[in-house]
């Protein structure tokens, strides 16, 4: 029985690289996205897709590193840091251009800040990712509210519309720019500095990587401090595209975020992905949202049909060991 | 006891690409001691690990009392009447002594666990080995409590509580100190005259010259021969378990010179094992550490390399450290190999490369240098004579040995001044572990200070010119030059001086 | 002596939330003197109760070496099944049919997420998190909106303690308490129990020495199922109407509850009696939380930072004990 997981691991032969496997299917699906609902199917939409694919690509970078980090490493405070860093810079530059930059400053900081005490919780204190992650998003909703009082008050930014949503170069928007620019620096991060190669030991054998040398508490926290960072700044950007926001701004991306790093073919256990995986796992899955939306599906049946697809996509890619051999 | 017999017949195992079992054969009856013998990675743990039900075989036969069986889970071997003693131990930490001797098969009382009864089952087990075992050992002692002996007894007593016919015991031996083993002995002709069958599993020829009836051996997968042990003698065994034995010369180094810089000086080193140990090591000295197993040796280099806490003086190069993380040891140029390379040496699911690399990637700039890190890479590949089909293979997909001088690799590549090996050339077959002996006594005779614990007493004989015995966490005895025999290791490795 | 606290507690691993029940009882006393009249203590056990009855089936998932994200779903989706399945008019044979209904689709639930534990082999993390989708979408199918009413004799049997003499009521959730009780104890006597902690401590030795290993963890996501079932049972009763949301916040507490109580997050080692505990508690919490009277934009983070404090102590104890050491 030659499954998909069979092809992606390494027999020594030529194995399929599971990003491109996750392309593939994305294309595929919009193709036949346009058999389903008629006029899908076309240059304006694909850009669309891509354009807010991009949004959830840039949310999920943070998740994609912890998760190869491994010791079942998961991020669940990423959709509450969402809300936050687009609020934050909501109200901060409250319709300035001028104070993008020092919003922008401000919403790594406390991204990176709030990491910080999941990556000290899990490496110091030995809590488990899930349970403190979760319970993070909790604090992390809670600080939404104490500090908007449940007024939104606050502007976006016109230049940051200008260069994300709309387009920038050429047919294409800046946000998409922006996705290809994180990816290469997510590329160089992942397999050209001592941290990636750190970061893939401590996600395979931590006590290998400890016994190599390797800081793991220190990885590990600088891993969460990243992931709280990026999904803070992937608020930020999504302010630049909803041009509003609400309180539960971010929490819809939450669980795409991890699908999308599954699909894109990093194992859950950690110690192997890409983040070009990740990115195409967010085209598959936006590829799903929108037609989804274009086929007018109840919200009943958009969750179940998302669950559905990521159950399904789990059993091509996300197997383990059999108990019995 | 029923009589059993059992045919094992042209059984194969391969996992994907690997064949672990190419051909494997045996033949068990009551009252008979088999012994099945093979180097690492001949098929051994395979062959016994079908008989038990723990792995499908790809192919083959197996017939019990002339009818064909198979199994498809642990449980139907056990209703057979098949059952087993391993060395990588199947006790679950989180319950009791009790608890895990009769998992599966509590003695019930109207559909409960009748725990009473439980426990005067296992007093009656445990009774078989009394007088040897510390009393701490009872039906409600907690598995994590124990030592390894005890685990092991634990162990035996659980294959035993299933009334087996048939009893397999896979290095079983290993944990256990001379006293127990004897006992064991004693236990085993005991369940010969009752009518079990044993396959007893082993590389030690002392031991199975005192208790097996016959023995058939396996070499690469392949049931090469079965001889009667009455008449057979160790070297016919040897011969048809390695093709072209591996000597290991007796010629000793000369003595290292005393005007050579001491690389590492221990005084009173204390962990919850060691009882205080000092020793010192100079450049170009191999030391090897010796002793039973669990004894405080990994204790010992993992507190040297600072990878486990320990209070004493430790002193390296000159300057008096006391590393807190590996790291540090690393940047004072000491390198540990530990010693089980799939646990702690090795990326399994990464390539070659970044393994060998591992403990060197700060030293190729910020962006990785690949280019050169590949190079380097490949030169130490090259002078291990590392057989791989490229740097980029899984590090899983090579032999024991080889990925064993990966992980030597890794460390060789940042040319330690002292080197720290626990057991290196456990699991590694022959070929491998004459090259790997040659590369200790370049390093040695380089100046490299190497400190070196291995549980095969051949090797401390055929490459130490000292070693240090361990026993119950401290030195019990210092042996070198003529004091240097099988004899006076073995002794003092049971604490008698 | 040291040791020996160590060992009692190792053993007794609900002990520590024995204390931290106690210290929350003394603190709620404080701000509600009448805590313990039978009209206030009847009210606050009634609403307890189906996060108590989440936290048990949480338990026996946990104990395996599992979790189960879908909790919530499911109560969400059973309770959505009787309010709509009992109509105000209810005859018994309805109640009945109601019961079934909700009943055999919180089991078919807790079969599809142990099917994709065990048979498909999925991570249990994400994949109770997909079907937790699937279930909320069911949830939003049956019932879109908040609604229904129950019959007022159904909600009024549960609602009042039981009058045993005429000075002494008990209140229902006493009885469901007990009940609980009863059944741990029975279970902790059968083999079941062996084989539910072996296949959490170490799964390969439990399957080597003939432990189903596959039938009890699925087994363990059934029963988290029921008693998600039996939580829905107690809220529709208690609140008399249905909410197809109405366990989207009860599955993190859940999770919450369990440690609190003790038991081990990686499996091999528990109680559902501290998981009781824990529930308790975290009800206290929230009680303390109202009557600190505190303003309702500062209470979603007070009551986050709470939770993420009691699930930092076993990690802080056990920092504490390696510094000391």
């Amino acid at each position: 029985m030659t499954t998909l997981n069979n092809i992606f691991q390494n027999r020594g032969r030529a194995a399929i690289p599971p990003p491109l496997v996750a392309l593939v299917l994305g294309i595929v699906l919009f193709g036949v996205g346009g058999l389903l609902a008629p006029g899908f199917t076309n240059p304006t939409q694909a850009v669309n897709i891509v354009r807010l694919a991009a949004f959830l690509g840039i949310i999920a970078a943070g998740q994609t590193l912890v998760i190869i980090s491994g010791g079942e490493g998961i991020d669940l405070s990423a959709g509450a840091l969402v809300t936050l860093g687009a609020i934050l810079t909501y109200r901060i530059t409250d319709g300035q251009d001028s104070l993008i930059l020092p919003a922008l400053g401000i919403v790594l900081l406390v991204g990176a800040a709030i990491g910080l005490l999941n990556g000290v919780g899990i490496a110091l204190l030995g809590m488990p990712p899930l349970v403190i992650t979760l319970g993070m998003a909790g604090v992390v909703t809670g600080l939404v509210y104490f500090y908007t009082r449940g007024e939104l008050i606050g502007k976006t930014p016109p230049a940051m519309g200008r260069l994300l949503s709309q387009a920038l170069i050429g047919p294409i928007p800046g946000v998409i720019v922006l996705w290809l620019l994180l990816g290469a620096a997510m590329w160089l991060l992942l397999e050209r500095t001592p941290f990636g190669k750190h970061l893939f030991a401590i996600g395979v054998n931590r006590t290998a990587a400890r016994l190599s040398g390797v800081r793991v508490n220190r990885v590990v926290i600088l891993t969460y401090m990243a992931s709280g960072a990026l999904a803070a700044f992937g608020g930020f950007v999504l302010l630049g595209f909803t041009q509003t926001v609400f309180l539960n701004l971010g929490q819809p991306f939450l669980f795409p975020s991890i699908a999308a790093v599954v699909v894109g073919g990093t194992v859950l256990a950690g110690g192997k992905g890409s983040y070009w995986g990740t990115m195409a796992g967010a085209l598959v899955l936006q590829v799903i949202d929108s037609l989804l939306l274009a086929l007018q599906v109840e919200e009943a049946f958009q969750l179940m049909i998302l669950g559905a697809i990521l159950l399904v996509l789990l059993t091509m890619y996300g197997r383990q060991r059999a108990v019995r051999q | 006891m029923k009589d059993i017999s059992l045919q094992v017949e042209q059984t194969v195992k391969t996992y994907g690409g690997v064949v672990a079992l190419a051909d494997g054969n045996l033949s068990v009856r009551s009252g008979q001691v088999t012994a099945l013998l093979g180097a690492n990675g001949s098929g051994k743990s395979t062959l016994s690990k079908i008989l038990t039900g723990v792995i499908a075989p790809n192919s083959g036969r197996i017939l019990i009392d002339g009818k064909p069986a198979s199994f498809n889970a642990p449980d139907q071997a056990r209703r057979a009447g098949i059952s087993a003693v391993y060395q990588e131990l199947s006790l679950i930490p989180d319950l009791t002594v009790a608890e895990n001797i009769w998992l599966g098969h509590e003695p019930l009382r109207a559909g409960f666990v009748h725990r009473a009864e439980m426990r005067a089952r296992t007093r009656k087990l445990l009774a078989l080995f009394g007088g040897l075992v510390k009393p701490n050992l009872q039906p409600d002692a907690a598995i994590d409590s124990l030592t390894p002996d005890e685990r092991q007894i634990v162990e035996i007593l659980k294959a035993l509580s299933f009334d087996p016919r048939l009893i397999i015991l896979d290095e079983a031996t290993a944990s256990l100190d001379s006293q127990q083993v004897n006992r064991l002995f004693e236990l085993v002709r005991d369940w010969k005259t009752q009518g079990m069958a044993v396959v007893f599993v082993s590389h030690r020829m002392e031991e199975i010259f005192r208790i097996a009836d016959k023995a058939s051996v396996l070499r690469n997968g392949h049931t090469v021969g079965e001889r009667d042990i009455a008449a057979t003698n160790e070297r016919e065994l040897v011969d048809l378990m390695i093709e072209g034995a591996a000597v290991l010369g007796r010629e000793r180094a000369p003595d290292v010179p005393a005007d050579q810089p001491v690389r590492l000086r221990v005084q009173d080193l204390k962990t919850p094992v060691l009882r205080g140990v000092s020793l010192d090591l100079r450049d170009g000295e191999l030391l090897g550490l010796g002793g039973l197993q669990g004894q405080g040796q990994a204790d010992l280099l993992m507190a040297v390399f600072g990878a486990i806490r320990s209070s004493g003086r430790i002193t390296v190069s000159g300057q008096e450290r006391h590393f807190s993380h590996p790291r540090q040891a690393m940047q004072a140029e000491v390198a540990l190999v530990p010693g089980d390379r799939g646990s702690e040496g090795l990326l399994l699911i990464r390539s070659i490369l970044e393994n060998l690399l591992l403990a060197s990637w700060n030293r190729y700039n910020t962006p990785i240098r690949m280019p050169k890190a590949r190079a380097d890479g490949s030169t130490v590949g090259d002078d291990l004579k590392l057989v791989m089909a490229s740097l980029d293979a899984p590090v899983s997909s090579l032999s024991g040995g080889n990925a064993q001088k990966v992980v030597i690799g890794k460390w060789l590549l940042r040319s330690p001044k002292l080197l720290l090996l626990n057991d290196p050339t456990k699991g590694i077959d022959v070929g491998a572990k004459a090259e790997f002996y040659n590369l200790l006594k370049q390093l040695r005779d380089a100046g490299t200070a190497i400190l070196f614990y291995s549980s095969d007493d051949d090797e401390l004989l055929g490459l130490c010119n000292r070693v240090l015995v361990l026993h119950d966490g401290a030195v019990s005895a210092e042996l070198r030059g003529d004091g240097l025999t099988r004899e006076n290791l073995v002794a003092a490795s049971m604490g008698a001086a | 002596m040291n040791a020996r606290l160590a060992g009692l507690l190792n053993r007794n691993p609900y002990l520590l939330s024995l204390v931290l029940l106690v210290l929350m009882i003394v603190i709620n006393r404080a701000l509600q003197d009448n805590l313990f009249e039978i009209g206030p203590l009847n009210g606050n056990l009634r609403v307890f109760t189906p996060a108590i009855l989440l936290a048990v089936g949480q338990t026996f998932v946990i104990i395996a070496g599992g979790v189960d994200l879908s909790v919530g779903a499911i109560l969400s989706m059973t309770n959505a099944i009787l309010a709509t399945q009992i109509p105000q008019e209810a005859t018994a044979g309805v109640v009945v049919g109601a019961l079934a209904l909700a009943f055999g689709a919180g089991l078919l639930a807790g079969a599809l997420n142990g099917f994709g534990v065990t048979v498909l082999r999925l991570q249990p993390i994400v994949t109770t998190y997909a079907t937790g989708f699937i279930f909320s979408g069911v949830a939003l199918y049956v019932l879109p909106e908040p609604g229904g009413r129950l019959p007022r004799d159904l909600t009024t049997f549960w609602r009042n303690p039981l009058e045993v003499s005429p000075d002494l009521h008990i209140p229902m959730a006493i009885f469901v308490i007990a009940l609980l009780v009863i059944f741990w104890i029975v279970l902790t006597n059968t083999r079941y129990r062996q084989f539910l902690f072996a296949t959490g401590s170490q799964a390969d030795a439990a399957y080597s020495t003939g432990v189903r290993v596959n039938r009890v963890k699925f087994s363990t996501y059934l029963l988290s199922a029921l008693f998600a079932t039996l939580a829905a049972l107690a809220l529709t009763l208690g609140s008399g109407t249905g909410n197809p949301r109405a366990g989207d916040q009860s599955t993190l507490p859940s999770i919450v509850a369990v440690v609190l109580g003790g038991t081990r997050l990686s499996g091999g080692q528990g109680n559902i009696v501290g998981s009781i505990i824990g529930a308790v508690i975290l009800g206290l919490i929230g009680n303390i939380i109202s009557f600190a009277d505190l303003d309702s934009w500062v209470r979603p983070l007070v009551d986050a930072l709470i939770i993420i404090g009691a699930l930092a102590i076993p990690g802080l104890i056990r920092l504490a004990r390696r510094l000391l050491l």
